[in-house]
């Protein structure tokens, strides 16, 4: 290929023809589908801002646990989950229906089954407890059109206004961690919220239904602002390995897991 | 209004007459079906979703977000095409533009009035929307922006029948900024759902706003072929060339969409090109792979730019039926669009054992004859809108 084709047309060199010889009415018509188009997209990204502004991430450098005073909420309730120590005697699951009226087609918490590679190679199971897990920057406040889900501002827990609910279920659609469920009881959505009106009033804030129930200590509750907790001290011990669910969400849980 | 001029509210138009009896006929046939249909809606209203519908937590969101979200991009569509010629301008389009304000009217109504049988409790709506609003959720915006746009195209298309159309232009702009922000706020608030990244896709804001105006062409290709056959006409001149614009435009439109398509293609086959492999393996190669290939491929792609251009886009009832094959594969897309994203487990990278490989989903009863309903309740008011419509929307041409 010669050179002169590699080089195309060189549009420094063309004669600029200005705007002089654009019909003035051609011009309008063009400035004002511009504009229109800028306002448009100007719209949408007005449109599109993040969420729940309140609900800081748990650390501004990033990590996925805070360091000490940069906790958004006093207390900041926390629910460690030792999964070593889980083998699903399923006692937490009938705690929590009991204690906050699940129906039988619903739940608020479940032990899933996996089956993981341990280091010799070989194949285990694992139980992995779930629930709501509180999220600093959840996507189910961010996406509710009458905020009838929202955080706490005191606490940080994910909280239900069942009288707002319109029963769109986007909070479902959205929630990465599959927490919550329609409770046609309410006409609105359930879910975990540490049992605020229940087990954890009850307590004064010191445990909810499902870790009471625990024989085996596999759910500790606690509060990351209060270092005299079990889960505060569980999760600032150095060597400790732990971890959230689908970090990737960028939705900052509350919820922490480690082997045992 | 200057000095001396009075206002006037209304044009005569002649002696009245009533429409042929089979125009009354048809419209009392789809009026049934559209009652049927809403029918189900109300028995579902009343004795709650679980019981009716197949959604499920996994799935919250079934078949009734397809006309939803198809009569809302068809809504901006067909606002889309009436802005050229109403707001731009542009003469080629001004014989359409009555007709096509009053499709996107009726097409937004369908939107509003599927999500109102789509959710559960939506008599709060109204009060919390207005008492309780929560400005960071797309889904306040999106109603907000659609109810309003509903507004301004009532406003639009009144001022229209009494021929006031400076101020009638004024409304028609608000209506194609709203519904145009309220198309991309749709996008937006698919995209923010965490859980579901097969909606945040780099190409998904244009690629909703090339389907809403595809859509729309297609729209005013079949609703104006059905009008002339109803009406025994056959297009004037500039009705004939208005249509034929809109053909060259829709072919354009196809082509752009045919780009989209091989990109969902590339990413069903080459995890890299996407960002959520196993939903695009499952439309493009799984159990969708039927709904992507008929539906998304050939009916809504292939088969139009195939008549379009056998014909060279030049006989309206080819026009229309290009159209029709693009309408019906338009809404299998949408339809693919709000499920498929739903099928993959949230845990499925957690060697979760007895996890199926993708949930699963199909539309109960209930569902199927909503959606009937709200489609009926579109083509009902199309031919309301004909039988009594029929000489304003002669003035246009």
């Amino acid at each position: 290929m010669s050179e002169n084709k590699m080089k195309g047309i060189q549009l420094d060199k063309l004669e600029n023809e200005g705007v002089e010889t654009l019909i003035s009415e051609d011009r309008r018509q063009f400035l004002r589908f511009g504009l229109i188009v800028t306002g448009v997209f100007l719209g949408g990204s007005i449109l599109s801002l993040t969420a729940a502004p309140k609900a800081q991430g748990a650390s501004r450098s990033g990590k996925v646990v805070p360091a000490v005073g940069q906790f958004p909420y006093k207390p900041h309730y926390t629910m460690v989950i030792r999964q070593g120590n889980c083998i699903n005697c399923e006692l937490c699951l009938d705690a929590c229906r009991s204690t906050n009226s699940v129906p039988a087609y619903g739940y608020r918490t479940l032990i899933l089954e996996r089956r993981i590679s341990n280091t010799e190679g070989d194949r285990e199971r694992a139980f992995m407890p779930i629930l709501c897990n509180q999220c600093n920057q959840p996507s189910c406040v961010r996406v509710c059109p009458t905020g009838a889900t929202y955080k706490d501002t005191t606490n940080g827990i994910v909280l239900m206004n069942n009288n707002k609910c319109i029963g769109c279920k986007t909070c479902m659609a959205a929630c990465p961690y599959n927490a919550r469920y329609y409770k046609e009881e309410n006409r609105a959505i359930d879910k975990c919220n540490f049992c605020f009106d229940t087990k954890l009033k009850e307590s004064g804030g010191k445990t909810t239904a499902c870790c009471a129930a625990c024989p085996a200590s596999a759910r500790i509750f606690g509060d990351l602002t209060n270092p005299d907790t079990e889960a505060y001290k569980l999760i600032h011990t150095p060597g400790n390995v732990f971890w959230v669910l689908k970090p990737e969400s960028g939705t900052l849980p509350n919820i922490f897991y480690m082997d045992a | 209004m200057k000095k001396g001029k009075a206002m006037t509210f209304y044009t005569k138009t002649g002696t009245s007459t009533l429409p042929p009896m089979n125009q009354i006929l048809i419209f009392v046939a789809l009026t049934l079906i559209c009652v049927i249909g809403l029918a189900f809606g109300l028995h579902t209203m009343l004795v709650g979703h679980h019981h009716t519908l197949a959604t499920t937590r996994e799935v919250p969101w079934g078949l009734l977000i397809t006309p939803y979200v198809f009569f809302a991009c068809l809504s901006t569509g067909l606002c889309m095409i009436a802005s050229l010629g109403q707001v731009f301008g542009i003469d080629t389009f001004k014989p359409l533009v009555t007709r096509t304000v009053f499709l996107s009217l009726i097409a937004m109504a369908a939107g509003l009035l599927c999500i109102a049988l789509e959710i559960e409790t939506p008599w709060r709506v109204g009060f919390y929307a207005l008492f309780s609003p929560q400005p960071f959720s797309n889904i306040w915006w999106k109603a907000t922006i659609y109810s309003l746009f509903t507004f301004a195209t009532i406003c639009n298309f009144l001022l229209l029948m009494i021929g006031r159309k400076k101020i009638a232009r004024v409304f028609a702009t608000i209506a194609i900024v709203l519904v145009t922000v309220g198309n991309l706020n749709m996008n937006s608030d698919m995209e923010l759902l965490g859980a579901r990244g097969f909606w945040s896709e780099g190409y998904m804001p244009l690629y909703f706003l090339s389907l809403s105006a595809l859509i729309g062409c297609a729209a005013i290709l079949l609703f104006n072929w059905i009008s002339y056959t109803f009406n025994k006409q056959s297009p004037l001149d500039q009705g004939d060339m208005a249509l034929q614009a809109t053909g060259r435009l829709f072919m354009v439109l196809l082509l752009g969409i045919c780009y989209f398509t091989v990109v969902k293609i590339m990413g069903g086959f080459i995890p890299k090109f996407t960002n959520n492999p196993e939903a695009m393996a499952l439309l493009v190669q799984g159990d969708f792979a039927r709904n992507f290939w008929i539906g998304e491929v050939a009916l809504t792609v292939l088969v139009p730019l195939a008549l379009i251009a056998f014909t060279k886009g030049k006989n309206v009832r080819v026009l229309a039926l290009a159209g029709t094959s693009c309408l019906i594969g338009a809404f299998i897309l949408f339809y693919d669009l709000v499920i498929v994203g739903q099928l993959v487990p949230h845990y499925q990278h957690y060697d979760i054992v007895d996890i199926p490989q993708y949930y699963s989903y199909s539309p109960s009863l209930h569902e199927i004859m909503i959606s009937i309903g709200i489609i009926f309740f579109f083509l009902a008011a199309f031919m309301f809108g004909e039988m009594l419509f029929k000489k304003i929307y002669a003035h246009d041409q």
